[in-house]
């Protein structure tokens, strides 16, 4: 499965899941955007990994709150490389804010980077995808689409938001040859990450006990352990393909069966 | 008398579901807070029903994305009313917007009105009943937070939003005793004028989707909206009813019941 030639833009890519991602295409030949707002040192990172395997890449930074960065940006990707091929949106807020602690300020912020940021980032690039009769959405979406957090409600509204913006955007951009999917990952490793405003999602005496109750590991992971960027990276390959051509608008969980338990 | 005495805030009273709403709660002996965004212009008739019923109303119209007003307003109610038992949230803002073409402007007035405004809603109401130990909390919202309507993606991601919020609210706000739900409604007379579509053919002859070929109406929504008010429901929490007499069901075009 080769992606060589193909030219992905991934959003996030500083960190986490996009690092994974953006090093996993890379890995097929496909060369990437790499795409930050805030880690400057984490986008630098992922680029010299993409080096080390001799793949190509560009860096650009967009807050994709805002539709004149991301037009900017992604114009930058399109001049760089000279078109578009995947655009993988990824970069996504998290507050584990309680629910009486979120207000109108923070529904708004979460609002505008996953839900209107993941639909402007889709109409930015559209135009380049066109005329080519093809092109490749890709959806980081959560569990908690589906499964409520019980730690950040305002996240998972917007990530139920990016369900049915996947879904139609799947049919109203078929006629293009434009797949649009979604996948829902459940937890995945993602090393140190998050700025100070974040708030820890399990407080530390909970996270104590449960390094100590590792073994227990598989009542929450049947696989025996949790996920890691580069799971969710093949996964985004694969929908990347040309051989994916005839998916389009689904959702696929990658948890390791963690929300059948 | 399901109701008698409870206190019932409804939003968007002026709409078609929120008449009916109105009136079936207030046969069962409901006192009502009504946001109305014609100030109670446009439900004049029914406020001569209410009075005949024998509820107290308040009419207020205010912004339900602002906490500030709502918190005011509700501090107000309590005063006059009493603290809300019902809050159902019935707003249902529909408007054309593709995904290639869309502004943001209308994108956000959508969002707002259908999904930010039952947040900041359940929020501010959700305090008071906590306080109480009791409460229901009943969101209108569409068949379409699963199913793409083909022309408005905003219209169906803010449903999806309300989908979600609900699942979460029904935990927090279900360890005080408050029960919260989600209508999905599918169509009734009318509805095929909002979801006019290029692309999907849903509301071509949609009547006779419904497998018995009756379409639905909003004294339907209304029964249900009782149903889920009442301690009867006690154990219905976090669910996502949908109310379509089976539309979404619906497959092989041939097979439709038809006149």
């Amino acid at each position: 499965m080769s992606l060589a030639g193909k030219v992905a833009l991934v959003t996030g890519a500083g960190t986490g899941i996009g690092k994974g991602v953006a090093i996993a295409l890379a890995q097929r030949g496909a060369k990437v955007a790499i795409s930050y707002n805030s880690s400057d040192a984490g986008a630098k990172d992922t680029q010299e990994k993409i080096d080390e395997i001799g793949g190509e890449s560009v860096i650009v930074r967009a807050n994709v709150a805002y539709k004149n960065e991301i037009d900017t940006m992604v114009k930058q990707v399109a001049e760089h490389f000279g078109s578009i091929d995947i655009l993988v949106n990824n970069a996504a807020l998290q507050l584990n804010f309680n629910f009486y602690d979120h207000d109108e300020d923070t529904f708004d912020r979460l609002m505008n980077i996953n839900l209107k940021g993941y639909w402007q980032c889709i109409q930015a690039v559209v135009p380049y995808m066109k005329p080519k009769g093809s092109g490749r959405i890709i959806n980081i979406s959560s569990v908690h689409g589906k499964r409520p957090t019980d730690f950040d409600t305002v996240y998972s509204m917007t990530k139920g938001g990016i369900k049915m913006l996947a879904r139609e955007s799947a049919i109203e951009l078929a006629k293009y040859g434009i797949t649009v999917n979604t996948i829902e990952p459940g937890a995945v490793n993602v090393g140190q990450q998050g700025t100070k405003e974040t708030k820890p999602i399990v407080p530390a005496e909970v996270a104590e006990k449960m390094k100590k109750e590792a073994r227990d590991i598989r009542k929450k992971f049947p696989m025996g352990r949790n996920g890691l960027p580069s799971d969710v990276g093949s996964l985004v390959c694969y929908i990347a393909s040309d051989e994916s051509e005839f998916m389009t608008g689904s959702s696929i969980r990658i948890d390791g069966a963690s929300m059948l338990l | 008398m399901k109701l008698q005495n409870k206190i019932v805030f409804i939003t968007d009273a002026d709409s078609g579901s929120g008449k009916a709403i109105v009136n079936r709660l207030a046969a069962e002996g409901a006192h009502f807070i009504l946001n109305s965004t014609s100030g109670g212009e446009d439900i004049e008739s029914n406020l001569q029903l209410l009075k005949a019923f024998g509820s107290k109303v308040v009419v207020t119209n205010i912004n339900l994305c602002k906490s500030s007003d709502l918190e005011a307003m509700l501090e107000e109610t309590a005063r006059q009313l009493g603290t809300i038992d019902i809050f159902v949230h019935n707003n249902n803002v529909v408007k054309p917007a593709s995904v290639e073409t869309c502004e943001e402007q209308l994108f956000l007035e959508i969002i707002n009105a259908n999904a930010k405004s039952a947040f900041i809603c359940t929020r501010a109401i959700g305090k008071q009943m906590s306080a109480m130990q009791s409460g229901k909390v009943i969101y209108v919202s569409s068949i379409h937070a699963e199913k793409p309507t083909g022309s408005s993606f905003a219209y169906s991601a803010s449903k999806g939003a309300v989908k979600m919020l609900c699942r979460e609210a029904a935990l927090v706000l279900g360890r005080d005793g408050i029960n919260v739900n989600v209508i999905e409604l599918g169509p009734v007379e009318g509805d095929q004028e909002f979801f006019q579509s290029d692309i999907s053919t849903l509301y071509d002859s949609y009547q006779y989707k419904v497998p018995n070929a009756n379409l639905g109406s909003h004294d339907d929504l209304a029964h249900l909206v009782l149903y889920l008010s009442t301690d009867e429901a006690r154990y219905v929490n976090g669910a996502d009813i949908r109310m379509d007499g089976g539309f979404l069901m619906h497959y092989m075009d041939f097979k439709m019941k038809r006149p």
